[in-house]
């Protein structure tokens, strides 16, 4: 109980302080830093470019914070750590934070000054509550630096994706992953081997995924065909997401997040929950729910529950991605029935068309945030450098993924990624004694993300190549315009947003479930006005059109 | 004649009381049978919700896993240190600020067990702390965790009151026979009150045991960390990994491994509580009936 207090008094704690600021409330003023780097290049390489291996001209080390994954922890005796010594030069002083309390020891040792150089592991949008204290830097302006970074935002043209980072004063404080294709995972999991008995073909739109439950109804009138799981804490977390949500342009369950959606047709923002594309979804789901076909426990179960329901043939569709098929679907159901068998179907094609990404997507991953302090450092530059090379360059990003080569994986003739025959990893070398991400410190979270896609897929199974190729060819929508806010409106913002959220997904559950009736929507988008909605969404195509007006 | 044993309403009330009771043991008792029963089961079978009660195809197996993990090792033994040290100096420090304090005569006795009462309402705050420990150059270090915990005010009041029940004459009669303030406190007084000293002991060792926050806080290398924080980030960490659905490449950590790992957490301060429960409702009790 105790701790129980402590410990909700550290999250309000550092949410306070993150709003606040404690840092030194630094001058803004100095736009595009005109400074020169000439006393903060120690160690630096002065030739340093695309397609050049960083070494650092004399040992360095950097404080890093560490995000230690249970799966696996850390050890100081990893390949890792002493290779990227022998290539670089540098030395990585780890911090390890428990990842199960990353985001709170974060803001705590931010808010104290004490946070070390490197901050990664910090996906978009976390990083807002530390601008206005000055504690992070302006990364936007040092890209100069970054030779592999603004290479690949060419390459890739992820401008666009890059702006939706941007702040009120027109930087963005937080160097993203990037990746060079959208990547779709979510989708519906569907026992294949029923479609085959029934003679259906795999669906593709939201019909044909309503056509192939009424038909498995039908053969088995005692099932709920489709039972969901990720209903806790966040109720159809994957379905209302990105499963039913890319189809429809509008996302609910985690991608809910602050409840705007960007508005192509009108060409502004409108709030998530009263959007006729977000109603249609609902609408779908209802007739799901009300033709017996979508399990209403769906939004209520553990995700045990629903996978033990799929293990045990009562139902034969759920939410899923390709690590879940593999890991959490398919052996449970092999044990109980060795002839069923499982696949994703392509995310299901809703009233939008066939898309791979709508406006809420982007193609950013988690990232990295820098310490303000670093700019004090004489080793400043050589520092940027090493995280260009090491999370940006080519090289950097295949020996942050694969390792070495001839130790932990080799390529063959065609260039393709092999594990080492002692090395296991995802289950591509099932049995083999060493792991990549446990004995190596390969693969790991904190390191390796983002990249071509070659490189993403090159530790895919065939079937979800298969699967991605068919998502790729999809078309994908730009992403949405920034609409920073500033501190005064972000603060408002807050206020506003929780009532609103907890308005929506309680009736959008209403709706689904049939407690509340479709023509009650108007009375529904009544009730989020009066909880102020339309000051809302007001404040945030303000902040989009000064952003326009100001940087556009 | 009727006594109170075989009234009526006392038999119906005994009866009453043994189902509810019961109700609270199967209760209480369900999830520890259930997290051992799993940490001996196969994985699939608790994936699939086969298991319960006893183990479904018993293995051994998943014990052996996580004790070859070092890791796992060197934050179990940095528990125990950690428990000890820290259950000596609170226990030191305790009882000699509850002494004091129980002395009636003692000049601005008053303000010593406000300065205490007070710290019960108000800190200065996480950050502060943070700050305060980082500053005094105890991060990463095993005091960060000893210290500013040493003293409960709460477990300080219940000794504070222990003390004042014992009877002021023996220590007047000490005094007489010549035995100074210390003599007093550790020859008459404390061999007197191992049923509260027992109890603290407990108090203490329990919740320096459970605590993950200060190490948490303050520690910065995993071969600092104890079982405390190795557990939560498994369990805890594991859980929102995936029902945030992060990095697909991400794994979780398997539910039997899980269990091994709370099943071995708990064990010894399990093994600890009967033997020193005796001692807990004495002590408590002595208390409060004399305050």
């Amino acid at each position: 109980m105790h701790q129980m207090n402590r410990r909700q008094a550290m999250v309000a704690m550092g949410a306070f302080l993150a709003l606040a600021g404690c840092g030194s409330g630094d001058d803004k003023s100095d736009k595009k830093n005109g400074d020169d780097f000439s006393a903060k290049r120690d160690g630096a390489m002065s030739d340093y470019a695309v397609g050049k291996p960083f070494k650092a001209a004399a040992p360095l080390s950097f404080s890093i914070l560490y995000n230690n994954h249970p799966f696996y922890p850390m050890k100081n005796d990893w390949l890792f750590w002493s290779e990227l010594t022998k290539r670089t030069n540098v030395t990585l002083q780890p911090s390890v934070v428990p990842l199960s309390d990353y985001e709170n020891k974060r803001s705590l040792i931010i808010g104290a000054g004490d946070a070390p150089m490197i901050i990664p592991k910090t996906y978009p949008g976390q990083e807002v509550p530390f601008v206005a204290s000055g504690a992070v830097l302006p990364v936007s302006d040092y890209l100069d630096l970054m030779p592999n970074f603004k290479d690949k935002v060419a390459k890739w043209n992820l401008q666009a994706d890059l702006d939706t980072l941007r702040q009120a004063d027109g930087r963005f404080y937080l160097l993203p992953g990037l990746h060079e294709d959208y990547w779709a995972d979510y989708t519906l999991v569907v026992r294949t081997d029923i479609l085959d008995k029934l003679g259906l073909k795999i669906p593709q739109t939201w019909d044909d995924v309503h056509a192939m439950l009424k038909a498995m109804k039908e053969e088995y009138p005692d099932s709920y065909p489709y039972s969901d799981r990720w209903a806790i804490p966040t109720p159809g977390g994957a379905m209302m997401n990105q499963v039913f949500g890319l189809g429809s342009g509008v996302r609910g369950g985690w991608g809910f997040t602050t409840g705007i959606t960007w508005d192509s047709n009108a060409g502004k923002f409108a709030y998530t929950g009263a959007m006729d594309q977000y109603k249609q979804m609902l609408q779908f789901l209802h007739t799901l729910v009300a033709e017996k076909l979508l399990d209403p426990e769906s939004f209520t179960q553990t995700d045990d529950q629903a996978i033990q329901k799929l293990a045990s043939g009562k139902s034969f569709v759920i939410s899923g991605n390709a690590q879940t098929l593999v890991n959490e679907y398919r052996p449970p159901l092999k044990k109980a029935n060795p002839k069923a068998t499982l696949a994703k179907i392509p995310v299901p094609i809703g009233p939008i068309g066939p898309v791979k990404a709508d406006s809420n997507d982007s193609r950013l991953e988690n990232g990295i945030m820098i310490s303000k302090k670093a700019l004090e450092s004489k080793n400043f530059v050589a520092m940027m450098q090493f995280i260009d090379w090491l999370w940006y360059s080519d090289e950097g990003q295949v020996f942050a993924k694969w390792g070495v080569e001839g130790t932990t994986y080799n390529k063959d003739a065609s260039g393709k990624y092999k594990l080492a025959d002692d090395v296991d990893f995802v289950g591509l070398n099932p049995g083999a004694p060493k792991h990549l991400q446990k004995d190596f410190g390969f693969s790991n979270g904190v390191f390796a993300y983002g990249g071509s896609t070659e490189l993403l897929q090159s530790t895919f199974s065939d079937e979800e190549v298969e699967w991605q190729k068919v998502m790729n060819a999809r078309n994908a929508m730009p992403p949405k315009p920034p609409s920073p806010l500033n501190e005064d409106e972000r603060e408002q913002a807050s206020l506003w947003q929780t009532p609103l959220k907890d308005h929506a997904t309680q009736n959008s559950l209403e709706f689904i479930l049939g407690k509340r009736d479709f023509s009650e929507w108007d009375a529904y988008v009544k009730e989020l006005e009066a909880k102020n909605m339309t000051s809302y969404v007001n404040l945030v195509n303000n902040a989009y059109e000064r952003y326009k007006k100001e940087h556009g | 004649m009727v006594t109170v044993d075989n009234t009526r309403g006392y038999r119906v009330f005994r009866v009453i009381n043994a189902v509810v009771l019961t109700g609270v043991v199967i209760v209480t008792l369900y999830p520890f049978v259930n997290i051992v029963a799993r940490s001996l089961s196969d994985e699939f079978a608790i994936r699939a919700g086969k298991v319960n009660l006893y183990p479904v195809g018993f293995t051994f197996k998943t014990y052996t896993f996580v004790a070859s993990d070092p890791t796992f090792w060197t934050n179990y033994r940095n528990t125990v240190v950690y428990t000890v040290v820290a259950t000596f100096i609170a226990m030191v420090l305790t009882t000699c600020y509850a002494y004091v304090l129980s002395k009636r005569h003692l000049r601005g006795r008053t303000f010593l067990i406000g300065a205490a009462v007070f710290t019960m309402f108000f800190t200065g705050g996480l950050i502060p702390n943070y700050v305060l420990i980082s500053s005094l150059g105890m991060k990463d270090s095993i005091w960060a965790i000893v210290l500013p915990n040493a003293i409960s005010v709460f477990n300080l009041l219940v000794m504070k009151t222990f003390f004042e029940g014992l009877p002021g004459e023996l220590e007047e009669a000490a005094a007489i026979d010549g035995m100074n303030t210390y003599g007093i406190l550790l020859r008459i007084v404390l061999p007197l009150s191992k049923a509260i000293l027992a109890t603290m002991v407990l108090f203490y060792a329990v919740s320096f045991w459970n605590s993950w926050f200060s190490a948490f806080l303050y520690m910065s290398q995993s071969d600092l960390f104890p079982v405390t924080v190795y557990l939560r980030n498994l369990i805890a960490g594991a859980t929102t990994g995936t029902s945030v659905g992060a990095d697909a490449t991400d794994m979780t950590v398997a539910t039997n491994i899980k269990a091994v790992t709370m099943v071995l957490t708990v064990i010894p301060i399990l093994a600890i509580y009967p033997f020193v429960q005796r001692y807990f409702v004495k002590g408590v009790m002595l208390g409060a009936v004399k305050g």
